[in-house]
């Protein structure tokens, strides 16, 4: 960001999304919206219960399923007119960009989601800390790489260590 | 005012009893350096730290909480003004001024502009809230289901239509919240929602593993993102905020506080778009205007006043109607349910005196805050040159640590998991986080309202436009709508253009 040119939350944070994504985020979001309408109507009603039905579990999320396809209409017509059709697609991100979030959405995946609750916490944790800054620090070059790999070690197993010790025996929380 | 000065007093000494002093001194502390750490929000500083809370007791789990929030939006000044990052976006409007400040050799005078504006910014929504939270309180007394539908559709259209630059994905946000908080059993008939057979699923998911996700794993993934940031090295002269630069600009003080409060106390529209209005009022009404944007004290002072005073403004609607003000303040709000505490109109009834332990909370996490302002600026300055690298590997542990220490499921882990991808690939697609937060809040209310709306009337929906505040809130929520319309809303400023000076 450079001087002077903040997002403003009035003209958008940063540039608009283009008008194909718009339309296919529409297309996704219309088809989330007709499918939670679709199942808000299959839910039973319990009109023996209520006497009247107006207490049917499907009213709710039937109303924000409908509100969700309508305005996902509203956005697929706005990039219409945006000129969402044309062939041109989104800009494609820098492929260093995508490389870093995929490599850090991998490693979150990895460990909250495959290693947490498998392997005992602390040990989880010190792996995906020295994983995650080795990984993202490996492209500073050989100069000080050791250094710097010890360094994230220490920084993983003293997380790993410390939050477990805070947590577990300070606050008295369970741990995954 | 004799019992609310005695109530008061009571607060005071409820909070003190719970060794105040102590907490708030490290609690504030955590709360600044999250602020102030790019990538890392106020949202989420709540968040994390409501996981810590769980042990305590309420008073001291609120007084905890209320630090680090008011700590948080402080802290995020120090990155807006030495770096020209917004350490938590209400600093957004910061940098304009801050950081041309600093580039002039004045980062010490403007860290003291912003210390002056952000503590009497906290002090007069504080006064505010102290003022008016009781009556407006028994006011809402009067609320029935009909007119707390409208205040939770209000709430998702004026989030939706002022909190990011697009209303129509905004009102989509609203809605994609509001079906998230349906999933799940619900309350007339215990019928899992689209719960398929999941025993997980039909209990809903969680409030606090979504926020954790939607702020704190999105947040690390848009922060490995992007480019790394430069620490720019400067000289720091005096933080002490100069007598001059408060009297200089009072009136800017007063009415930055006061917009500050009121944006507040909208539902859904936190310190962001308070720190901008009141920027952009003492813009106008500033004599000198070309000063702007090129480090003008009064730019940066109206900046810092708004977005604090926000933070009161907005846990006015929190304990009146159960409505958050902003990001925070629904974290803030969840955390008061999990320690049973139960914000809401029934609270003017129940236990009057918790509004004033929260004003007396907010004025020593104030003072605590003015204290850290004078006293901590080369220790934060070490603070912010830590890389990301290394930071936000620990910041997603613990993450996963409060997902997950609410209920000890592992399928909050996932929640939390699912919801931080899914709140980023949303925000790439520039569709704003508050509404959707909001939605998720505020899912139950407007659930629970309309469906006992409904049944009260015998399926007819006119009492929901008949009846005086119900039609005052319609009316509202219509006019917030019409305003996001492009036609009207251009319609309307042509209109006020024509108008003769």
């Amino acid at each position: 960001m450079s001087e002077g040119t903040a997002p403003s939350p009035f003209e958008g944070e940063k540039a608009p999304a283009s008008p194909r994504a718009d339309l296919v985020t529409a297309a996704v979001l219309f088809a989330l919206g007709v499918a939670i309408v679709q199942q808000a109507l299959a839910m039973p009603r319990f009109v023996e219960q209520s006497g009247t039905g107006l207490t049917a579990p499907g009213i709710v999320p039937g109303f924000h399923g409908a509100m969700i396809a309508l305005l996902s209409v509203l956005l697929a017509l706005r990039a219409l007119r945006r000129g969402g059709w044309a062939a041109h697609g989104p800009v494609a991100q820098g492929g260093t960009d995508g490389r870093r979030l995929a490599i850090a959405a991998a490693l979150g995946i990895l460990y909250a989601g495959v290693m947490v609750g498998r392997v005992p916490f602390w040990l989880a944790s010190a792996l995906f800390v020295f994983a995650f800054t080795a990984t993202f620090e490996w492209s500073a070059g050989p100069a000080g790489r050791v250094r710097r790999l010890v360094e994230a070690a220490a920084i993983g197993l003293g997380t790993g260590i410390a939050v477990t010790l805070v947590f577990e025996k300070l606050f008295l929380l369970r741990l995954p | 005012m004799t019992d609310a000065l005695s109530m008061l007093a009571g607060g005071f000494g409820h909070v003190f009893a719970g060794g105040a002093a102590f907490h708030a001194l490290w609690a504030v502390l955590i709360g600044i350096v999250i602020g102030a750490l790019p990538g890392l929000t106020a949202t989420m500083g709540v968040a994390l730290l409501t996981t810590l809370t769980f042990g305590m007791g309420p008073n001291v789990a609120m007084l905890v909480l209320v630090c680090v929030y008011v700590g948080a939006i402080y802290g995020g000044s120090r990155s807006a003004i030495l770096l020209n990052i917004p350490g938590t976006p209400a600093s957004a409007a910061s940098t304009l001024d801050g950081f041309p400040l600093a580039r002039q050799g004045l980062a010490g005078r403007a860290m003291g502009i912003s210390t002056a504006g952000s503590w009497l910014g906290t002090l007069f929504g504080t006064l505010i809230l102290a003022l008016f939270a009781p009556s407006f309180g028994e006011f809402a007394l009067q609320f029935g289901s009909y007119e707390m539908f409208w205040v939770a559709m209000f709430g998702i259209v004026i989030a939706g239509s002022l909190s990011g630059g697009d209303p129509l994905k905004g009102y989509i946000a609203g809605f994609i919240g509001l079906f998230v908080a349906s999933i799940g059993q619900e309350t007339n008939h215990a019928y899992a929602r689209f719960a398929y057979g999941n025993g997980d699923l039909a209990g809903g998911l969680g409030l606090l593993p979504v926020l954790v996700g939607v702020f704190g794993v999105a947040e690390v993934l848009s922060s490995m993102r992007g480019p790394a940031v430069k620490a720019v090295s400067s000289k720091i002269d005096s933080v002490i905020p100069r007598i001059g630069d408060i009297t200089a600009y009072w009136r800017t003080i007063f009415r930055s506080g006061a917009i500050g409060t009121f944006i507040g106390a909208m539902p859904g529209l936190g310190e962001d778009i308070a720190a901008w209005s009141s920027y952009a009022a003492a813009k106008r009404a500033s004599a000198e205007r070309e000063k702007f944007g090129k480090g003008s004290v009064e730019g940066l002072m109206a900046a810092e006043t708004g977005e604090s005073a926000c933070v009161p403004g907005a846990i006015i609607p929190v304990l009146t109607l159960a409505v958050p003000g902003s990001a925070p303040a629904a974290v803030l709000m969840a955390a008061m349910m999990i320690h049973g505490l139960n914000p809401g109109p029934m609270l003017a009834i129940t236990s009057p005196e918790f509004i004033y332990q929260i004003v007396a909370m907010l004025i020593v996490a104030d003072m605590v805050k003015l204290f850290y302002g004078l006293v901590l600026v080369k220790p934060l300055l070490w603070i912010l040159l830590i890389p990301r690298e290394r930071l936000m590997p620990v910041v997603f542990v613990l993450c996963t640590v409060g997902a997950f220490a609410i209920t000890s499921r592992l399928f909050d882990i996932w929640v939390m998991l699912g919801a931080g991808l899914v709140g980023f690939v949303l925000r790439e697609l520039r569709f704003p986080m508050a509404p959707l937060v909001l939605g998720i809040v505020l899912g139950d209310l407007l659930d629970k309202n309309l469906l006992r709306g409904l049944v009260l009337s015998g399926g007819d929906l006119t009492p929901f436009f008949t009846r005086p505040i119900s039609m005052g809130l319609c009316a509202l929520t219509l006019v917030a709508v019409a305003w996001s319309i492009p036609g009207f809303g251009a319609l309307f400023r042509r209109r006020q253009a024509a108008m003769p000076k």
